[in-house]
């Protein structure tokens, strides 16, 4: 018997794209053939852990020259909305955000289609927020993996998506879900008639990406889970207790002064764009007695002066970092709060945008760790932050039976085994 | 001669670091006994260089020696051996070392003047003159006319690591293909003998550091058998530099074997004389190398690249 073919095809970003590694080792481990579909601007990122690509056709923007010129534009319209709270970004960011994921999959459409031709998978894992019609028509088991936040599946207690609220807060909540479904209209009425333009149903207000009938994988370990008051169905939905990738040993560089805790912080490939953010955070931290690694991803050319405690790198194996350090500060990514749960490390959460503010809220309000407006600090709050964490043993006593939990079911190996049972 | 004494002591200490590697990277137990002959091997070296090297972890309690049965490993939870590669790096911790760092870390800037290197360093400015012409001799600084000193552009983000490939990529198949290239056979076959013992590691048990020290080797290794004496001179002095000031890339076990993999395939061409496939295989080699990450990504918008990337 030969080898099933599953075909992974993550969005194009990092948590996505390293979430679906976790899962295509243990496929592979499992006898199965796993294979990535990806945008070009991956390549290289799933073929250096030995997996097969198929690269989508570079959108025509991408063929021009100047795609330098289009990030520093993004850069300079969207850098001002990351300070902003999630409603306000609603009509500044997350509108124009979902215009542009609509284009995605608009224009990915027949490249999508001729690539899932010519692999003919056994099933196709998506870890995306938007459906792709190709997927939903190529004739084989989907696989939806929730991997931003829980919220993005809906339930009137949960909180809406990108809304960072508590379920508590029911008229906030209202207020957000308006506002959202408002926002997103004109991108939510383009996309319907994408959908209808080939043969799939429309979708209500507000969802650009329904549950799989056959199974949907929810990154939400049960630490931090919502009480629903509709239960999802266990036959289809699994909750995966992270999805944690095997990474190559990470050996801390040598620091000036070998003293203090290792604190690691990554705000992601996108928050690095935001290197104004993070040498007013290398100030702080020269003050403080830690060691401190910095993913400042593509900017390092940004920094000079580096305190003498602090490294800077371009790139992290990011969970081997993790599993050495005694804080992580992140943005809220769903991955890297659940690798930092994994490893029972304390997050200090500074969201930006997105998932980051649920997550943010779910760090609060699970105990997990505290949320810092990325904006709004002073070189005191921050110092507090990191001291108050590094020192809560309460918290700490919690993480470790989180982490003890979460390695003992790792999410990798859940994953794989429902996604192999579709077969 | 007091140069000579501190370069074979440096020698010992880079040497002592390649055993704590290897040990890692072969999953040695306490009390495995490490034969002279095999590390021998594995680092490319001849037997008396390792008992300098065994003696310098003795004196560091992480080997002992036993009356006629050889040197035997005390210590070898990975993060001990971490910490003891880190104790080798404070020995080695010479000023050069020190400014060296700084710089490729971005403490410093791209220029630099003694007496601010004095106060920085708490050195005497005899110290920090030796310092500054050591790393001149190795090519990583220059002095500027008047009393500055300036760094050479190093390996410190992934736009000089991207040039880097750009330029080996034009370089490193001509140099196989100059008229007269011949490959040193004894010398490829300690290589060899070495990429195969990483080979052999278990999975994930390379390091980056061990694989950057055996790639940097290999590529110098093709660069001193070109018999073109300005390609193999630029040549030679990049390698010197990328060893110098090239941070350990965290890179998958996956692709570390692909490289390995991929540099013994190139010895096997050249041993045959099948030097147009050799460098055909160096470009293939050097490509898959140079797969760049996006610099940022986000849903919804093309993943940034800086540069051409083909």
């Amino acid at each position: 018997m030969t080898a099933p073919t599953i075909a992974l095809f993550p969005e194009a970003s990092f948590g996505a794209a390293l979430n679906c590694v976790g899962i295509a080792q243990q496929l592979q481990r499992m006898g199965a053939r796993p294979v990535f579909i990806c945008h070009p601007g991956f390549t290289g990122v799933f073929a250096e852990y030995g997996f097969r690509e198929y690269h989508l056709p570079d959108p025509p923007s991408e063929q021009s020259e100047d795609a330098e010129d289009y990030w520093q534009g993004f850069i300079n319209t969207h850098l001002p909305h990351f300070d902003l709270d999630p409603l306000a970004q609603l009509p500044a960011y997350v509108a124009p955000t979902w215009e542009a994921i609509v284009d995605t999959a608009e224009t990915a459409e027949p490249g999508l289609r001729a690539i899932l031709d010519r692999i003919r998978p056994d099933a196709i894992l998506l870890d995306n927020v938007i459906m792709f019609p190709a997927i939903a028509n190529a004739g084989c088991p989907w696989v939806r993996i929730v991997s931003c936040a829980e919220t993005e599946i809906p339930d009137p207690a949960v909180p809406p998506y990108l809304s960072g609220l508590a379920p508590e807060d029911i008229a906030a909540c209202a207020t957000f879900d308006r506002a959202y479904r408002a926002a997103t209209a004109s991108a939510h009425r383009r996309y319907n008639q994408l959908r209808a333009r080939n043969g799939l149903t429309t979708l209500p207000d507000g969802q650009f990406l329904e549950p799989s009938p056959s199974l949907n994988l929810l990154l939400a370990p049960s630490a931090v889970r919502y009480d629903r008051n509709v239960p999802l169905h266990e036959d289809s939905f699994v909750f995966l207790e992270g999805c944690v990738r095997e990474e190559t040993r990470f050996d801390p560089p040598p620091f000036a002064v070998e003293e203090g805790p290792l604190i690691y912080m990554s705000f992601g490939s996108l928050g690095a764009i935001d290197t104004a953010l993070t040498r007013r955070m290398l100030n702080v931290f020269a003050g403080m007695d830690a060691r401190f690694l910095v993913n400042a991803g593509g900017f390092l050319e940004a920094y000079d002066a580096v305190p003498d405690n602090v490294s800077l790198a371009s790139w992290f194996p990011q969970p081997s970092v993790v599993a050495q350090s005694a804080l992580f500060i992140h943005h809220g990514g769903n991955n890297s709060f659940c690798e930092a749960l994994y490893h029972g490390v304390p997050s200090l959460v500074m969201p930006y945008c997105w998932d980051g503010h649920d997550n943010a809220q779910r760090a609060e309000a699970t105990g997990t760790g505290r949320r810092l407006d990325r904006a709004d600090w002073d070189e005191d709050d921050l110092r507090y932050a990191i001291l108050g964490l590094l020192n809560d043993h309460p918290m700490h006593a919690r993480l470790s039976g989180i982490s003890r939990q979460m390695q003992d079911t790792p999410g990798t190996h859940v994953a794989a085994r429902a996604v192999l049972s579709l077969l | 001669m007091a140069e000579g004494r501190r370069n074979a002591r440096q020698n010992h200490i880079a040497l002592a670091r390649q055993v704590l590697d290897a040990v890692l990277e072969h999953g040695l137990r306490a009390g495995d006994h490490l034969p002279e002959q095999r590390f021998s091997k594995v680092c490319g070296v001849s037997r008396t260089p390792i008992r300098a090297a065994f003696k310098l972890l003795e004196s560091k309690e992480i080997l002992e020696w036993r009356e006629e049965e050889g040197f035997f490993l005390l210590v070898a939870e990975p993060d001990a051996l971490a910490e003891a590669a880190r104790g080798l790096e404070d020995m080695d911790g010479s000023l050069a070392a020190r400014i060296l760092s700084d710089r490729a870390d971005r403490r410093i800037g791209d220029v630099q003047s003694v007496s601010g290197l004095v106060r920085r360093y708490n050195a005497s400015r005899h110290m920090v003159l030796n310092a500054l012409k050591i790393l001149s001799r190795d090519g990583v600084l220059t002095q500027l006319p008047g009393r500055a000193w300036a760094f050479q552009p190093m390996f410190d983000s992934p736009k000089a690591i991207d040039d880097s490939f750009a330029m080996r990529l034009t370089l490193e198949p001509q140099a196989i293909t100059a008229p007269g290239f011949a490959l040193d056979p004894k010398r490829a076959g300690l290589m060899r003998g070495q990429m195969d013992e990483l080979l052999r590691s278990r999975e994930g048990a390379i390091t980056a550091a061990g694989f950057l020290r055996v790639d940097t080797d290999f590529h110098g290794l093709i660069a001193e058998c070109c018999r073109n004496r300005f390609l193999r001179g630029t040549l030679l002095t990049h390698h010197r530099l990328r060893q110098a000031t090239q941070k350990d890339t965290a890179i998958p076990d996956f692709r570390l074997r692909q490289a390995l993999e991929e540099h013994l395939d190139i010895l096997d061409s050249l041993e045959r004389g099948q030097f147009d496939l050799a460098a055909d295989q160096m470009t293939l080699h050097l490509r898959r190398s140079r797969n760049r990450r996006s610099e940022a990504a986000t849903r919804g918008f093309a993943p940034m690249m800086r540069g051409p990337r083909r």
